[in-house]
């Protein structure tokens, strides 16, 4: 590993230990609070409310490695939502007791495996760039959202569910263990397997990798149905825990993730990019939402801040590879 | 660098221990909103909280807002959880998917007041108190409005209604129409109630259903719509028809375009609800709360009667 990949994928970890040290300090003088930003319990909770989007920001790295993009996941997520949730008072699995819970999480990642599976074949068969289809993807899934219950929620609250979903196992909670192992799996599929290797070399020059025997249109339909899961694994860790989901939820997901992913590195034109850096993408957002209220600052200066911070990285990020080379001449 | 770090976080750590000490008394209250910038009852709410708040040297407060994202705002629910407030003030994103939310906090020992919208029943055990409207007061005071002013125009016996309510599911539009349809025969009994239609919350929508109405019923007298937004979309149906004399509009949850249309002498009554009296009366709630006030489980706020004759007595209202 050289300097420059080492500056690059430390650079997100850097920049969350300068948050720890910024709300830590700031956190004692700002907030109400007596208790401190760095306490372990606080930490525990950073992972778990990661989880929602770092799930799904996970999947989208392999993505945009391909050098596409999936706009569709809020409204999968939604969907996946709305399949558990209902799904669980249908008659025959109200029959089941508390045996409708792990049918109700396969109805919802089925859910989420066939919705990726429709953006992946669109790809690979229609050639229309990943973006458009997934545009219209996610206006279509979220109309079949508000078709399902209008714009009313859909609501199971199951108490054998959400105490699953709140429950700390060696003191971390279930969501983050999820989280974990989506990282730990897609860490591997990325850096160990052929399919991993071949995600790089289509997103570095797709002529070339088609070229050198790859197809490429099964790659693509694999790993939109792999984002398609991990969208629906997302609803599914955090909607047993709520039990309720609005049509609406799940909105702007996609931009959020992306922006972990973009923090963390990933090109945007593909070829380059890290599972692990983008879960330090999730957690810096997810910190800068935290510190901010933790020392009293309004919610909307999140968003502004974190804007500011991913034109930032990106410019510099620009400076580091190319050295400006690139810069307009106005 | 480093060790300059630590020492500043020493030394701030040190001073905010005395200075904690001193200040031991306070209630540290937080808050989570729904969704702030989205209209500007919130809005105001929001300043309203926050003035209150300042107002009362005893309070401190934690103010946030879920930006109508429900997993934001159970992360902020731990979060206040986590940093050990002494009351939370939550006005629900989804009536539902709080509940787990609301209950952790409650396990904390941590009282509940929800404001402006309650939760659902499944959770109520877990609250200490629901502070906000009473809608099935101001769907009864709407029908009282509509009654007074049909006898004073003398049509109380022969009157004829129809009501645009809210979006079918809401509670606040449930509310609404119940209070509504019980209090009406109670003060007017011969008055009769043609239609009821639902207008979605929807100006334009609400709109159609009253030229529906118009084209269907000759003889209207009076429209009851379950909110101001819906009273105006009717009051331009029969603006367009020609036919807006002789009816009596009536709606609730006074808006700008309400007033206005009170100003001009179209529009008859309304129902004034302010945010800055629904924000007021959350913040009160909690800290009577922490006072050992016993409060009644629905703690509502009072929202008055405002017509033509009275309006004068009330600003207009900021949305």
């Amino acid at each position: 590993m050289n300097i420059q990949t080492l500056l690059k994928q430390g650079a997100i970890w850097a920049f969350i230990v300068a948050e720890l040290i910024f709300f830590t300090i700031a956190g004692d003088f700002l907030s109400t609070s007596d208790k401190s930003f760095m306490d372990f319990d606080n930490m525990l909770l950073l992972l778990k409310q990661s989880a929602p989007i770092g799930i799904i920001a996970l999947g989208m790295t392999i993505i945009m490695i391909n050098g596409n993009i999936d706009l569709s996941v809020g409204a999968t997520f939604a969907l996946a939502a709305v399949v558990m949730l209902d799904s669980m008072t249908w008659p025959f699995m109200v029959a089941l007791g508390d045996w409708s819970i792990p049918l109700a999480w396969t109805f919802a990642l089925l859910t989420g495996v066939v919705l990726g599976a429709i953006n992946g074949l669109l790809v690979w068969k229609t050639g229309v760039d990943a973006f458009i289809v997934t545009l219209g993807s996610m206006l279509g899934y979220r109309g079949l959202v508000f078709m399902y219950n209008g714009e009313n929620p859909t609501s199971k609250l199951n108490w054998t569910l959400v105490d699953f979903a709140e429950a700390q196992f060696l003191s971390l909670h279930t969501a983050t263990w999820f989280l974990l192992a989506v990282t730990l799996v897609l860490w591997l599929v990325t850096t160990k397997t052929v399919h991993g290797r071949n995600a790089y070399a289509i997103g570095n020059n797709r002529e070339a990798a088609v070229n050198a025997g790859i197809k490429v249109g099964p790659h693509f339909l694999w790993n939109f149905i792999l984002i398609g899961f991990l969208a629906a694994l997302s609803a599914v860790v955090f909607y047993s825990e709520s039990g309720s989901v609005n049509p609406n939820d799940g909105m702007l997901y996609e931009l959020w993730a992306i922006t972990a992913v973009v923090l963390g590195g990933t090109k945007l034109s593909g070829g380059y990019g890290s599972i692990i850096s983008t879960l330090g993408g999730v957690i810096a957002i997810q910190l800068l939402r935290k510190g901010l209220g933790h020392i009293g600052a309004g919610t909307e200066t999140v968003n502004l801040v974190i804007g500011l911070i991913l034109i930032a990285v990106l410019f510099l990020d620009r400076q580091l590879n190319r050295k400006g080379k690139e810069e307009l001449k106005i | 660098m480093k060790i300059r770090t630590i020492l500043l976080a020493t030394v701030a750590t040190a001073t905010m221990t005395v200075a904690g000490s001193a200040y031991a008394e306070t209630m540290r209250i937080g808050i989570t909103q729904n969704n702030v910038g989205v209209d500007s009852y919130q809005t105001t709410y929001e300043k309203a909280f926050i003035a209150a708040a300042e107002a009362n040297p005893d309070v401190e407060v934690v103010v946030l807002d879920a930006g109508g994202d429900v997993a934001r705002q159970i992360a902020q629910m731990e979060d206040m959880i986590q940093q050990e407030v002494d009351a939370i003030i939550i006005w629900p994103t989804n009536g539902e998917a709080v509940i787990p939310a609301v209950r952790k906090a409650s396990q904390a020992g941590i009282p509940v007041v929800v404001t402006n919208s309650n939760i659902a029943e499944a959770g109520f055990e877990f609250v200490a108190t629901f502070s906000g409207p009473d809608n099935i007061t101001q769907g009864s005071r709407s029908a009282e409005i509509m009654c007074e002013r049909f006898t004073a125009l003398g049509i109380q016996d022969e009157a004829r209604v129809v009501q645009i309510s809210g979006q079918p599911g809401y509670t606040t539009a449930i509310e609404r129409q119940k209070g509504f349809d019980d209090r009406l025969p109670e003060v007017c009994p011969n008055v009769t109630l043609v239609e009821t239609q639902p207008g979605d919350w929807n100006r334009e929508k609400s709109q159609q259903v009253m030229e529906a109405f118009l084209v269907k019923y000759d003889d209207i007298d009076g429209v009851y719509a379950g909110d101001d937004n819906m009273g105006v979309g009717a009051l331009n149906a029969a603006n367009a028809a020609g036919r807006t004399d002789g009816i009596t509009f009536v709606g609730a949850t006074n808006f700008a375009v309400g007033y206005e249309a009170m100003e001009r002498g179209e529009y008859w009554g309304s129902i004034y609800q302010s945010p800055v009296d629904d924000a007021k009366a959350a913040l009160k709630s909690a800290i009577d709360l922490l006072n050992g006030v016993e409060l009644p489980f629905l703690n509502y706020f009072d929202t008055p009667k405002i017509t033509q004759d009275n309006m004068g007595d009330f600003t207009k209202p900021v949305f």
